[in-house]
């Protein structure tokens, strides 16, 4: 890299507000020192509640791209933690299988069309369910950050190749 | 005997089981890195209690944060619980939350809803 291309990186993470921002490999040891990187850096925020929401999003977030990396053909994932004025994103992005896509797509607009209280309801009916394509939390993530959110999640899928989408997923706290 | 006696980690909670005392509690954080074998003997031995109901059964749950992974573990748990509880156990259980902590709270609600006809008592911890 050029010191110009670092400088362009900065000057759009100054202007986006990043507090955080990973791209690369991602894995348990990784999720568990970013962690610790976030707990250290809410514990500024006098906001407790919110900060253990943006911890729990990011948990979630960070859980589900261990879990689909390596599966869907590429071990690397991307996060991003930042707040402007009085609100903090947290995005998460990685490359999922084009068939898979199609079926994240339909729940994600469900969920994104749904009120607080059905995503409770959903979240209660998957405390339940077990899965074993969507992992050890089989779903739960996703109505987990769907239902901490202070607005309905966004997304986006980016083509890569015939096979394989970006995904990218956006919660507001 | 199928006592417990996990300590806690930075991710891991403690976990305590004393069959005599009929007391069953877990404190701190969880987002084990590997759910099934954190949680797998827990679920065995609140399982195997529907064996030898003891006649009173004090669950104390105190949890800070929680993975989905886990609350998922915590089911399974709790449907030990309600086998406890349809054998004629008499269960007890304490959901404790920070002051200030919804998530927590809110976790206590959506247990007791999912599991209506067990005693859960759900309230901030002083």
């Amino acid at each position: 890299m050029e010191i110009s291309q670092a400088i362009d990186i900065r000057a759009a993470m100054r202007k986006s507000g990043t507090i955080m921002a990973y791209n690369g490999e991602v894995s348990d040891d990784l999720m568990v020192t970013l962690a610790d990187l976030l707990k250290n850096r809410m514990k500024q925020m006098d906001d407790k509640k919110r900060s253990r929401t943006v911890f729990s999003i990011f948990m979630e977030g960070m859980q589900n791209l261990i879990w689909h990396s390596g599966k869907d053909g590429s071990a690397a994932g991307m996060v991003c933690i930042s707040q402007k004025e009085d609100e903090i994103t947290v995005i998460c992005g990685n490359r999922v299988l084009k068939e898979n896509a199609l079926a994240l797509e339909t729940t994600l607009k469900e969920l994104q069309a749904a009120d607080k209280d059905t995503i409770r309801q959903l979240y209660r009916e998957g405390m339940s369910k077990s899965s074993k394509h969507d992992g050890p939390g089989a779903g739960l993530g996703l109505l987990e950050i769907a239902r901490r959110a202070s607005h309905p999640i966004s997304f986006a899928f980016i083509d890569v190749d015939a096979s394989h989408v970006d995904f990218f997923l956006a919660a507001r706290i | 005997m199928n006592d417990l006696n996990i300590q806690e980690t930075e991710r891991t909670p403690e976990i305590k089981l004393s069959v005599s005392d009929g007391v069953f509690s877990i404190r701190g954080e969880s987002f084990p890195e590997d759910v099934s074998a954190f949680y797998g003997q827990v679920i065995e031995s609140i399982d195997l209690l529907k064996e030898n109901i003891p006649d009173r059964f004090q669950v104390i749950i105190e949890l800070i944060y929680t993975n989905s992974s886990s609350i998922k573990a915590l089911y399974r748990i709790f449907e030990g619980f309600e086998s406890i509880r349809q054998g004629g156990g008499n269960l007890d259980i304490l959901w404790y939350f920070q002051e200030d902590d919804d998530i927590m709270e809110e976790l206590g609600e959506d247990f007791h809803d999912r599991f209506p006809d067990l005693k859960i008592n759900v309230k901030p911890k002083n």
